[in-house]
């Protein structure tokens, strides 16, 4: 892979699927990242289209996770991250000046890898966020964790035990009670960093039926190692390799009809 | 809950206000307090610094008085420290700093040759041979004996352990040289042993099933010394290095000191040595078992060279604090400003003569500057003694790292 | 030849012979510690068990009573001699006893023998022979003992009704009088009802007849507790015991700290140790924060952090000096011209004080509190982190609501950490405001109740003290041992909280770090 660092410009336009500006929820437009002086994404320009899921794909360190997190802003956290090019979301520039960072990452949830639970109860998770709002009423709060657990497919096997700890849950369980906790606050977006990747076939399962359900009334974004689960539940795809857009497409034509070599490579495990 | 309406949008500008405020303080506090920390150093050198420039009413003593001993006068021959009767009018100063580092570092020396060898060997034995279940039951233990306070280790240093030492030297030395042979013949008798006897009482349990061995051993020696005495030393241990070897016997001495400090220091030299040897990756011991290496022959040939450095630092840390501490040389070692080799001597530390004299020194006096400019001199030497040792345990964990990583 | 290689292979077969002297290490170390331990716990608590008196007749024909204290072989010379606490110094000149165990003819102990505690010239042995009540009566023999006992009862409540009187009537008082307020009449009265109780608790005395048969005449009211050692039953003995731990934790010090209790210095220590803390943890903690959440991880924040972890290296002492010179004289001295100009030249914050010792010792560990809350901080994972920012918290929010409530077990063992290294620290206080006798509590009724400028009491220097500068130390050993057994027991108590403590921390983070 002689052309991994040099900087030629990004792929041919002809791998970029311009979708109407009305129908994206995001649009990414020319970002390029650099982790302390080494890049990481290079000029990437794409639209997440609205209330459909979105799956990114590529080997490791492609920088697919990089590219989801710049969308909620966490790379916000690491000094050495160098930008350029813009993010929008429903036509805002999320990097603008006075852009409130906690409100963006309201509108725009994130489910890691791992279960991150906080040490609280059941319920005392989901409601974290809805306390940082503030301004509800308890009644309205527990309708809306209600709701929210509802949704995330969680509520029956916890019903009865919203005050036991998060962390006595199973590990799908702890994902599903994460989703929950980000669905309560009601997002526009929802970013998934391979959310099934540290569980077993059964919770990965109950978790893509559950993306499949969200989208109806979210964008979801999904970072993913696993091919067939991007080909089982993402309605377009994004292949990412050395921090550049290889292609992008409805998940269909990507996966039977590749167009690019690389592409196709990479889906029948050529890569190595 | 996307809308805007005005309570909303006003507590999410509520919200965005605390956290900048709180960032500002938290940075503000932090960087005040760290200073607070460090200003420790710069006020040491700024009050010293009158000392050798004349700004005013203080009297200048020359750097040279600090260190180079006194030339003619009546007594005054040698390195002097005697502030209060010379730093008046008239009289030239004898305020040599060199018995003072000289009591200091050698009360450090004798509590590290007491310490060093003592935390060396738990250490190796509880990272190599100990069982763990007790192990995870000593460390605390010794970190209960790190936190006794100087002031009652040296209340009985001072108050107990000297004059019992003075009235039973003979003793004592009874039970230093039994100590190694003793411990050799309780291994070679445990190697006799039935293998079931061996099962009931394992190594990896040593640590306590010979603690009434030792306490044997004290019986023994203590029934024994009266032949030593009369066989070796003419039958009065005390009278015979007073006339053969002319040494002055002092009841609080730098002996006493130096067992006194060496257990205070113990403990932390064992805690960072015990770390370091277990921290050396598993792989490496095993690989040097696999090739018929003893445990014992694993630690010094292979274990305790991958973690010497660590043990450096273990010894430095040690070092650190054996020579700032105050309370047990103030009451263990008799305060005497001299200088000498013999162990059974006084001596006078740096840290117990500001503790002492401090108080009475007037401010901004040369007295007092005098005394600050010990401190200084503590303050450095244990900054840096302590800087010596991270880095090195910095570079080693790395090392750890990168071998663990290789394995 | 191969038969001597084989058997010195057997010998220390497998380990060799340093394996036994690292194995002889350990043992010495835990032997030492033990040893130490168990001198203080028997000394120090045994010297409130009322030992027995006992009656030694010599060869010579000499008579002398009292508790066997120790026996050591004499110097020089084969035999032994032993130390008896003979008390009565008025008469001896001395309270102590060598006699060589040769020259003792016969021990006994008889029933009556009588150890009275005094307010002056400490304690007094001997047989009880007769008794003069306050009204000129005169008992003898077995009666004088109960009439004794009876009279105590009653002084000992007049002496209570006193103090209650002295400290909730009259001082108050004289303090609204020097304050310009008109209770005259009031304070008048009272002291009436003072002088009343004096006159009640004077007269009547009391003979003892010494072992060598000299008498001593004890008034009353100088006597503070009568015993009879050889005559009590194990239980009475064992109350005796509880009532005298009790008054040495209740009670304030007697005869030049070499005799009564140490309440005030462990009030003063608790005290101190608790504005320290009080101190110490916010900065500590906000240090903590700063140095892990906020501040750039450059290659600064990396010494300054070095620095920080050493600095808990940096000796006590140089605490000390740096809280003379820069809080007592600097900061002391400015604010005592600015406003306590009045007082000077005697200095009210420019001397050392409680103020003063509380910020010396917070300083002195604040390393320690950092250093162990960023080890809190630096273990929580960072999934919690953006797990908390993902759902809108801003940082703050996240500290307070997510990693705050994590890292507090640890924050709490630094702290008590912290408290067990002030608690047992002496040298710095030396220099900034301990006192060997503090006649006043730095708390009293009096405004603004916490007197932050007033020296104070400390269990450490207590003992440094009465070990080293008391006039009879033998006499104050007793008591150093018991106050060093006290300041030990605190001190293994709050380390024990904080292993405890650290240990929980371990398990709990243990489940955390499962995936």
């Amino acid at each position: 892979m002689s052309f991994a660092h040099d900087l030629r410009p990004s792929p041919a336009p002809a791998a970029v699927i311009d979708f109407s500006p009305e129908a994206s929820s995001l649009a990414i437009r020319e970002l390029s990242l650099a982790y302390g002086g080494k890049p990481a994404l290079r000029n990437l320009t794409l639209r997440i289209p609205r209330h459909r899921v979105t799956a990114f794909i590529g080997p490791s360190g492609c920088g697919k996770s990089t590219l989801l997190r710049v969308l909620n802003r966490l790379h916000d956290l690491n000094d050495e991250v160098v930008r350029e090019g813009e993010v929008l979301l429903e036509g805002q520039d999320i990097h603008a000046p006075g852009v409130a960072v906690s409100e963006l990452r309201r509108r725009v949830g994130m489910v890691f890898q791992a279960p991150n639970p906080f040490p609280m109860s059941i319920h005392d998770n989901v409601a974290f966020g809805l306390r940082l709002q503030g301004g509800l009423s308890k009644r309205k709060r527990d309708d809306i964790i209600e709701w929210a657990l509802r949704s995330a497919a969680l509520w029956d096997e916890v019903k009865d035990r919203l005050r036991a700890s998060a962390w006595s849950l199973s590990g799908g369980q702890q994902q599903r009670l994460v989703i929950a906790r980000t669905l309560a606050v009601s997002p526009e977006v929802l970013l998934l960093d391979e959310p099934a990747s540290a569980l077993d076939p059964i919770s990965t399962l109950k978790i893509e039926e559950l993306i499949c359900n969200l989208k109806s009334h979210l964008t979801l974004v999904l970072v993913t190692h696993n091919m067939q689960q991007a080909a089982r539940v993402s309605d377009y795809t994004a292949f990412l390799q050395d921090g550049e857009l290889v292609e992008y497409g409805p998940t269909d034509t990507l996966f039977t009809n590749p167009r690019l070599r690389r592409t196709e490579n990479y889906i029948t495990g050529r890569m190595a | 809950m996307t809308d805007t309406s005005p309570p909303l949008f006003v507590r999410r500008r509520l919200r965005q206000g605390r956290d900048r405020l709180a960032t500002v303080l938290v940075t503000a506090g932090g960087i005040g307090v760290i200073l607070a920390l460090l200003a420790i150093g710069v006020f040491l050198v700024v009050e010293v610094v009158p000392l050798f420039w004349a700004t005013g009413a203080t009297q200048v003593v020359s750097p040279e008085t600090l260190w180079s001993p006194l030339a003619g006068g009546d007594d005054s021959v040698g390195h002097r420290w005697d502030p209060t009767a010379s730093l008046v009018e008239g009289e030239s100063p004898r305020v040599s700093l060199v018995p003072l580092a000289w009591g200091t570092l050698e009360a450090a020396a004798w509590a590290l040759l007491i310490a060093v060898p003592l935390a060396l060997g738990a250490a190796s034995h509880s990272a190599l041979f100990m069982s763990s279940r007790l192990r995870s039951h000593l460390k605390p233990t010794l970190e209960l004996m790190e936190a006794l306070p100087g002031v009652v280790i040296g209340f009985v240093a001072g108050l107990v352990l000297a004059p019992w030492v003075e009235r039973h030297l003979a003793d004592v030395l009874a039970m230093l040289l039994l100590l190694v042979p003793g411990l050799l013949l309780a291994g070679s008798l445990w190697s006799c042993l039935p293998p079931r006897l061996q099962q009931v009482m394992p190594l990896g349990w040593a640590g306590l099933w010979l603690l009434p061995w030792l306490l044997l051993m004290v019986v023994v020696a203590q029934a024994l010394s009266p032949w030593l005495e009369a066989w070796a030393f003419d039958g009065d241990l005390r009278h015979w290095l007073e006339a053969r070897l002319g040494l002055d016997i002092a009841v609080r001495n730098a002996m006493i000191v130096g067992m006194a400090m060496g257990f205070a220091v113990m403990p932390s030299v064992y805690a960072l040595a015990e770390d370091a040897l277990s921290g050396v990756p598993r792989s490496l011991a095993e690989g040097a078992q696999a090739l018929g290496a003893t445990r014992w022959q694993t630690l010094w040939r292979v274990v305790l060279p991958a973690a010497s450095p660590g043990i450096f630092s273990a010894v430095m840390i040690g070092a650190g604090r054996a020579v700032g501490e105050t309370m047990i040389v103030l009451m263990a070692s008799g305060n005497a400003a001299l200088m000498t080799w013999n162990p059974l001597d006084g001596l006078r530390s740096l840290a117990a003569t500001i503790a002492i004299e401090l108080p009475e020194a007037g401010p901004g006096g040369p007295h007092y500057r005098l005394l600050l400019l010990a401190a200084l001199l503590l303050f450095v030497f244990t900054f840096l003694v302590n800087t010596l040792a991270e880095l090195v345990r910095t570079r080693l964990r790395r090392r750890y790292r990168r071998l663990g990583g290789g394995a | 030849m191969s038969l001597e290689s084989d058997s010195r292979m057997r010998v220390f077969r497998g380990e060799g012979p340093g394996a036994w002297l690292a194995a002889g290490s350990v043992a010495f170390s835990l032997l030492a510690l033990l040893a130490l331990l168990a001198l203080l716990a028997i000394r120090g608590l045994g010297h409130f068990w009322p030992a027995d008196v006992a009656l030694v007749m010599l060869e010579d024909g000499r008579q002398l009573a009292g508790e066997r204290v120790q026996e050591v072989p004499l110097p020089k010379e084969t035999g032994r001699e032993r130390l008896y606490r003979t008390g009565n110094r008025d008469l001896d000149g001395t309270r102590w006893d060598w006699v060589a165990v040769s020259a003792i003819a016969a021990v006994s102990k008889p029933r009556d023998m009588v150890v009275l505690e005094r307010r002056r010239w400490g304690e007094a042995i001997g047989r009880l022979t007769a008794l003069e009540s306050e009204t000129g009566e005169r008992v003898e023999g077995e009666a004088a003992w109960a009439a004794l006992e009876a009279r105590l009862a009653e002084l000992t409540s007049l002496r209570q009704a006193l103090d209650t009187l002295r400290d909730e009537v009259i001082l108050p008082r004289v303090r609204a009088l020097e304050a310009g307020g008109d209770v005259g009449r009031e304070l008048a009265i009272a002291n009436a009802r003072l002088r009343e109780l004096q006159a009640a608790m004077e007269g009547g005395q009391l003979t003892l007849t010494t072992a060598d048969g000299e008498r001593l005449t004890v008034p009353l009211e100088q006597v503070v507790r009568a015993r009879r050692p050889n005559a009590m039953s194990p239980l009475d003995k064992i109350i005796a015991w509880g009532e005298g731990v009790w008054r040495f934790l209740s009670e304030g010090p007697r005869a030049a700290n070499t005799a009564g209790g140490v309440w005030p210095a462990i009030f003063g220590t608790v005290l101190m140790v608790m504005l320290m803390s009080i101190l110490v943890t916010p900065f500590g903690v906000l240090a903590a924060i700063y140095l892990n959440e906020v501040a750039h991880q450059g290659r600064l924040t990396r010494l300054v952090r070095i620095a920080v972890r050493n600095l808990a290296g940096v000796p006590s002492i140089v605490y000390g000096v740096f809280g003379l010179g820069v809080f007592v004289y600097g900061i002391g001295g400015t604010l005592d011209e600015w406003f306590f100009d009045a007082a000077l030249p005697s200095p009210t914050f420019g001397t050392g004080g409680l103020l003063w010792a509380s910020l010396t010792l917070a300083l002195l560990t604040l390393p320690v509190v950092i250093v162990a809350t960023e080890e809190g901080l630096a273990r929580i994972p960072d999934q919690q982190r953006e797990g908390a920012l993902a759902l809108g918290a801003t940082r703050l929010e996240m500290l307070t609501r997510v990693v705050l409530p994590m890292a507090t077990p640890a924050m709490l063992t630094g702290v008590i950490l912290a408290v067990a290294r002030a608690a047992g620290e002496v040298a710095p206080l030396m220099l900034v405001g301990v006192a060997k006798l503090a006649p006043q509590v730095p708390v009293d009724g009096d405004f603004p109740f916490l007197h932050l400028d007033r020296k104070f009491m400390h269990l450490g220097y207590h003992v440094f003290d009465a070990a080293l500068h008391g006039g009879d130390v033998q006499a104050a050993m007793p008591l150093v041992y018991a106050t060093a057994l006290l300041l030990v027991l605190v001190i293994l108590v709050l380390n024990l909280t904080a292993i405890f403590l650290r240990h929980h921390l371990s398990t709990r983070h243990g489940v955390l770090g499962r995936r």
